[in-house]
């Protein structure tokens, strides 16, 4: 019976199709943000998260008292609510009662949730009991109650019994099967994949299964008699109604999903394994899985349906919704009593039709229209007060960041600090896509979009002269690796543990202690070692592949890059953002990442466009391009006219502790030392002040605390063995500027806002917009979705509190001992996100944003599905318009004045919540163009 | 009452203070500041740390070997009292050091992570019951004492591996562990009833009490039965991974420092009993070898952090416990408080594994010695593999337990139950359809 053709085929394509649904997150060690429904992506936003939610038991949206928390504190209004309905399809439910009233009135002041368990004590002592004080109230709930009919409820599915005998032993299966090298014996036999393995494993006679699993051996034993493929065990499984296989399949994979939702990361990409790779198929697990679910079942663990409530106490409780509903339409029992039953119908329908996932759309679309409303007003005042004026000065210089919205208070800070600065952005792996080595490194890795492949191989090699103390550093460092991994297997292991905790143990007090009361001291401390043990080379990168014969190939890539290539990575960052002239003496290229400890979500804070890595090394290898004459004269055949007294230079950034590094200082020339140092000063003030906008948000630090002292504190944080929020990440994070600084230059946009330099002027085409939305949408998109979906349902999109988590097989983290894979974001990284989806703000005209969106399938979907919001500010009149389904729609509403003040400090000072627009006075004055 | 006698009931009863001020102020309503709570924990065991250090060089200069507190009976029948007695002499001042220590130290770490955690103020005054609780064994004069202390630390120890009540895992991970403490106490109570029986005191200020061979082997193996829960030793082995589903600074001072030495610190205590018995102590170094090779074999498989530091720990806790089998004192004494610090750090830097691993791994160019493949290839494949699924299966011991003892027992139960409704006359009402029943709900409808 194969009415879809060849069955291994059918099944192959079934298995594809459902691993859809798994999450998919690969070995923790290198986090990338992605949207967290993006097996959903094809479908508008609004049905996505419902249909997700029906098949992940999820939440679509926060939940019904947040959003009244919302309300009461004027996070949503009543406008805003209003707005959200007016687009909604009105209708008559009854004469004198129109669907949109009824909403409104359900809405806010919002009705109540009833359920079977507690309506009947309710009447008797709680709040429907107070409201029975008014006759007229008692009235109406018994009309309603007369008019009620019983409801057959849907029953929960039973539980599922076998899993909890199947999952402890799959759970460790899958973690010693994927390890990375935590365990000190690796599983026999694992490189024939996980299917054979644990076959061979578990069919050895003499062991001793629970009662659930005896039996389990046998089973195995028969399928290597039979010689099945994993593929047999699945379909053997699933039987012949193959109509039945991918519910079959959902629902078993659905059951534990992280483990199998690895197992088909790495299936896909087996370049994702950290250190030892073996064979992975997601075949292979479902043969496991199936087995030991057949076994469980056979042994009798099915759980019994859960029992049946009391139907009269589930038609109390419908008739109390509708009740509460009919009281917030301000219907009485008289009115009630004189409906036909078909107008009752009608209004039942139509009262449990709006429920809590429905009432939670449009509270969510009226939270979105709050914020939509302040960024868009905020930006249209300020773009009419202070509209972008040409540059009256050569800057001091000119600094590059990433578009990462945590670098905006940087740039303010620094725009603060010295106003002759102007600041630019680019996606943080400014445009050369590189598989990078350095020093230390063992292999190397991509510094790129994951969506990007790298075409060049860069090393970072000791200069000629430096080449011994790279020696010295290569032969030091083996020897701190052995020492430090003989401690740590040693420390474990029976004999050597027992002479070493016996007679050195005691030892350990000093760290111990040094690191819990003092970490920032320690770490200090450590600093100093390494620099007094570990020789620094001066180091530089091979990016000359100047002629064809040196096209060395290194696994594929090709070493360095050519001149052209070089002139257009250069030209990709400097034209998009406009700065093809009057460039300054110093133009800074800023990479970020960030550094914590005890924290296996690091790379999750590190740079999203450089596939989860540091950045450092893209803005590096810029800045030495941009630098060569040669790259400079290919420059200005192009209209890219750099003086000869400009230098580039590159640096990273730290997110967490707020260290701003320089490289190839030595380089720079000596007329340029003075600028440099001016530069450096002016750095240093900034991410002082930085750390301390920073830490308005942190409890722990005294509010009252100066710039240094909130640099030392961030700096901690980032040492701090126990800190569990060793920055806020991107939480908070809710728009997306793509235009000139100029346009925002001067706004306190409170860390929110992702920021992408664009010149719409130097565009006529279109071109540069199309790549920079090309790359920005998904990556920003993504972002901003992860933090959405973790945050409203952080125990199963997020990955719940990070406390209990513990780090399994160097690939990810569990709750405890035996549990799922958690995938996500921990808590501790959402709590303070605002779940908004991104907004979009584009310099640019409705037409020309409309082809470049059009022009792009990913973007489209992430647009039309509306996964994200978009609105553009023209470049000329500034005016905005925001893309609804049916068009663009001018924005409507008055302009505020923005509230000034002095200083970024003045403004934020003492608060530790979400912040309003502000214009800066001091930042705003600097020497524009 | 001597300042010495004085700072040591000051230095035992001051964590059993702070408890009691927090969880009354707490049941009476008072949402205690983060601040509060830390600064007074900070107060508190650095006090305590010097109180306990000035101890120890008083007692050093004025060459005492021991100071008792007596503080009066808790009841006597006629002959037969229990006194109340806190002792600290060399045995006990280094278990009341490490505790004071390291609790400050993990009051200190949670204060940052667990801050704005829901479970704040409960994680704090657990952790004072637990250090009542460890300081009050540790300083105990009798076996009646050490009850006290040991029931404390086993309810605090199950509360805060439950401390994620809200999620099934810990719930169920804490009750296993609640039920095997519940099991092997019995062997402690026992073990004192016997005492008082034999020797007509379960009190050792002056000097452990004399009883014969047989009747050490007795009292030995009751309190072995105790140890062995408290310390996870063989065959209950089982509860050590499932503890770990708590947050990591209580892991790190219940499951690698203190309460997992409690079970050896009673050892050798009961060293002069067990001396007497070569039965008592020949099964201490039995239950301890086999606990040995059962950790060290099953944390080379473990491949999560938690689960392979507990497992490394219940390799070194069952060495400590050959050692006392042995008679030796200071050896033992000396491998706990070593390796109590060693694991407290590791199992704080638990989640850096994964970057120590990439470190090393870098540092090494990317070739990482491998391991297990030197005494593991050493056996025939087939063996291996039996070997292995049985480290993997942490021994088999949690399945032996429930088919061996638990489920027998429920067979037992059951059967009970059934004789239990025959006599008293099987279909009889249920209460809820009694006559009164039914009075009574009408009476409040």
């Amino acid at each position: 019976m194969s009415e879809h053709g060849n069955p291994k085929e059918h099944l192959r394509h079934v298995v594809k199709h459902v691993a859809h649904f798994l999450p998919a997150q690969g070995p923790i060690g290198v986090f990338i943000h992605h949207n967290t429904l993006h097996a959903f992506q094809h479908l508008p936003f609004e049905k996505a998260v419902l249909e997700a939610s029906n098949l992940f038991q999820t939440e679509p949206y926060m939940t019904e008292v947040e959003y009244r928390d919302a309300l009461s504190r004027s996070r949503i209004r009543a406008e805003d609510i209003d707005a959200v309905l007016a687009r909604e399809a009105d209708a008559e439910i009854v004469p004198g009662l129109q669907r949109r009233n009824l909403w409104r009135a359900m809405l806010t002041p919002g009705v109540r949730a009833f359920d079977a368990a507690g309506t009947a004590w309710r009447m008797e002592e709680g709040d429907l009991a107070e409201d029975f004080r008014s006759p007229s109230l008692r009235a109406l709930f018994h009309a309603c109650l007369a008019l009620t009919e019983a409801v057959q409820s849907v029953r929960p599915p039973a539980g599922r019994a076998a899993d909890e005998v199947v999952h402890p032993w799959l759970i460790r299966l899958c973690s010693v099967f994927l390890d990375q090298g935590m365990s000190y014996w690796p599983m026999p036999g694992r490189e024939e994949g996980f299917y054979l393995a644990v076959r061979k494993l578990l069919s050895q006679p003499g062991a001793l299964y629970p009662q659930g699993l005896s039996g389990v051996g046998e089973e195995f034993r028969r399928q290597i008699v039979r010689e099945d493929s994993a593929e047999d065990v699945v379909m053997a499984f699933l039987g012949l109604d193959q109509n039945n296989w991918e519910p079959r399949l959902r629902e078993e994979l659905l059951a534990l999903p992280g483990w199998p939702g690895l197992f088909s990361q790495l299936e896909n990409d087996p370049a994702l394994f950290p250190h030892d790779p073996v064979p992975c198929s997601l075949a292979d697990f479902l043969a496991v899985r199936l087995t030991l679910v057949k076994v469980a079942l056979e042994n009798g663990e099915c759980a019994a349906p859960p029992p049946a409530a009391d139907p009269e106490a589930e038609r109390i409780a419908r008739a109390a919704a509708l009740y509460d509903a009919a009281r917030l339409a301000k219907l009485t029992a008289a009115i009630v009593d004189a409906w036909t039953p078909q107008r009752w119908s009608r209004f039942v329908v139509e009262v449990e039709s709006f429920d809590s996932l429905e009432r939670r759309r449009v509270y969510h679309l009226a939270y979105e229209r709050w914020h939509e409303q302040q960024i868009l007003l905020g930006l249209a005042s300020n773009r009419r007060e202070n509209p972008p004026t040409n540059r009256r000065l050569r800057p001091l210089a000119q600094v590059f960041f990433c578009i990462d919205e945590r670098e905006e208070s940087i740039r303010r800070a620094l725009e603060e600090v010295d106003p002759l600065v102007e600041t630019f952005s680019a996606a943080g792996f400014f445009g050369v896509a590189v598989e990078y080595k350095g020093i230390d490194d063992a292999r190397g890795v991509s510094l790129c979009p994951v969506v990007v492949k790298p075409q060049h191989a860069i090393r970072e090699l000791a200069t000629a002269e430096d080449a011994w103390l790279q020696e010295q550093r290569l032969f030091r460092r083996r020897l701190l690796a052995r020492l430090s991994r003989t401690i740590q297997v040693g420390s474990r292991s029976l004999v050597r543990g027992a002479l070493s905790t016996a007679v050195l143990g005691t030892l350990t007090a000093v760290p111990l202690i040094t690191r819990v009361l003092a970490p920032r001291q320690y770490g200090k401390l450590r600093d100093i070692l390494n620099r007094a043990f570990l020789p620094v080379p001066r180091t530089e990168l091979t990016l000359m592949r100047d002629d064809e014969s040196s096209q060395d190939k290194v696994e594929g890539l090709l070493l360095g890059f050519s001149h052209t290539e070089k002139a257009d990575r250069v030209a990709s960052v400097l034209v998009p953002a406009g700065l093809t002239q009057g460039f300054s003496r110093l133009v800074v290229i800023l990479g970020h990442g960030s550094t914590s400890l005890n924290n296996p979500h690091e790379s999750a804070y590190d740079c999203g466009a450089c596939g989860g890595r540091r950045g450092g090394p893209n803005a590096r290898l810029f800045a030495m391009m941009a630098n060569r004459p040669p790259i400079r004269a290919e420059l200005a055949t192009r209209g890219i006219v750099i003086p000869d007294d400009t230098w580039f230079i590159g640096g990273d950034h730290d997110t967490c502790s707020d260290h701003i590094t320089l490289f190839d200082l030595e380089a720079v020339p000596p007329t340029h030392t003075d600028a440099l140092n001016t530069l450096r000063v002016s750095f240093d003030m900034a991410r002082a002040r930085n750390a301390h906008e920073r830490s308005r948000r942190f409890e722990s630090c005294p509010p009252n605390a100066t710039p240094e002292a909130a640099l030392r504190h961030v700096e901690e944080r980032s040492e701090h063995l126990a800190q569990p929020r060793q920055e806020c990440g991107h939480a908070t994070n809710a728009v997306c500027f793509v235009g000139r600084r100029e346009v925002t230059r001067g706004l306190f946009l409170d860390r929110r806002s992702f920021l992408v330099s664009y010149d719409p002027n130097g565009d006529p085409a279109d071109e540069n917009l199309a790549r920079l939305m090309g790359a920005v949408v998904p990556v920003c998109g993504g972002i901003n979705l992860e933090y959405y979906f973790s945050r409203v349902d952080n125990e199963r999109y997020g990955c719940g509190s990070k406390l209990p988590h513990n780090v399994t097989g160097l690939i990810g983290v569990m709750n405890g001992q035996a549990s799922d894979l958690r995938t996500g974001l921990p808590l501790q990284m959402v709590e303070i996100h605002e779940p908004v989806r991104i907004l979009f703000v584009v310099e640019t005209t409705p037409e020309r944003l409309e082809q470049v969106i059009l022009g792009n399938p990913i973007v489209k979907e992430f647009v039309v599905n509306r996964w994200i919001r978009i609105a553009t500010m023209d470049p000329d009149t500034g005016r905005i318009q925001i893309r609804r389904d049916a068009g663009y729609e001018d924005l409507q509403g008055e302009l505020p004045t923005l509230p000034t003040a002095p200083s970024s400090i003045a403004w934020y000072q003492g608060k530790m919540d979400h912040l309003p627009m502000a214009r800066i006075q001091s930042a705003a004055n600097g020497g524009n163009r | 009452m001597t300042p010495l006698q004085l700072i040591l009931l000051g230095v035992v009863l001051a964590p059993g203070a702070v408890f009691a001020l927090f969880s009354l102020l707490w049941l009476l309503g008072w949402d205690a500041p983060e601040r509060a709570l830390t600064r007074t924990t900070a107060i508190v065991y650095s006090v305590a740390t010097a109180a306990v250090a000035w101890m120890a060089w008083a007692m050093h200069m004025a060459g005492l070997e021991s100071i008792a507190v007596p503080l009066g009976d808790w009841f006597t029948v006629h002959d037969y009292h229990f006194p109340l007695v806190l002792l600290a002499d060399r045995l006990s001042l280094p278990f009341l050091a490490l505790t004071v220590i390291l609790v400050g130290l993990i009051g200190q770490f949670s204060a940052t992570y667990l801050h704005r955690d829901p479970g704040f103020a409960r994680f704090y005054i657990l952790l004072h019951l637990f250090a009542f609780g460890a300081l009050l064994i540790f300083s105990a004069g009798s076996f009646d004492l050490i009850i006290g202390g040991w029931e404390m630390v086993g309810l605090t120890s199950v509360l805060l591996i439950s401390f994620f009540h809200y999620r099934l895992g810990p719930v169920e991970g804490a009750l296993h562990v609640f039920t095997i403490y519940r099991a092997c106490d019995i062997g402690l109570i026992t073990a004192a009833f016997a005492l008082h029986h034999y020797a007509h005191t379960a009190s050792f200020v002056n000097g452990m009490p004399q009883v014969s061979s047989g009747d050490a082997t007795v009292i030995g193996l009751l309190l072995l039965l105790s140890a062995a829960g408290k310390s996870a030793q063989v065959p209950f082995s089982g509860w050590l991974p499932r503890a770990m589903e708590g947050p990591t600074p209580s892991s790190a001072i219940f499951y690698g420092a203190i309460s997992v030495h409690a079970g050896a610190y009673l050892l050798l205590r009961a060293q002069p009993i067990l001396a007497e018995s070569s039965i008592a102590s020949g099964a201490v170094v039995l239950v301890g070898l086999m606990t040995a090779l059962h950790g060290t074999i099953v944390g080379r498989t473990s491949a999560d952090a938690k689960t392979s530091l507990a497992y490394a720990a219940l390799a070194q806790v069952g060495v400590v416990f050959m050692e006392i089998g042995f008679g030796w004192t200071w050896v033992p004494v000396m491998h706990i408080i070593g390796h109590a610090m060693v694991r407290t750090l590791q199992f704080l830097r638990a989640p850096s594994m994964l970057r120590d691993y990439h470190q090393v791994h870098a540092a090494a160019g990317g070739q990482v010695e491998k391991t297990g493949k030197h005494l593991e290839s050493m056996f025939p494949p087939g063996v291996q593999l039996w070997l292995y699924r049985l480290a993997m299966d942490r021994g088999h011991l949690d399945t032996i337990l429930e088919r061996g003892f638990v489920q027998p027992l429920l067979a037992l139960s059951g059967l009970l139950a059934r004789l239990d409704r025959m006599g008293l006359g099987a279909g009889g009402p249920r209460p809820e359809q009694t006559r009164s029943h039914r009075w009574l709900i009408s009476r409040f409808r």
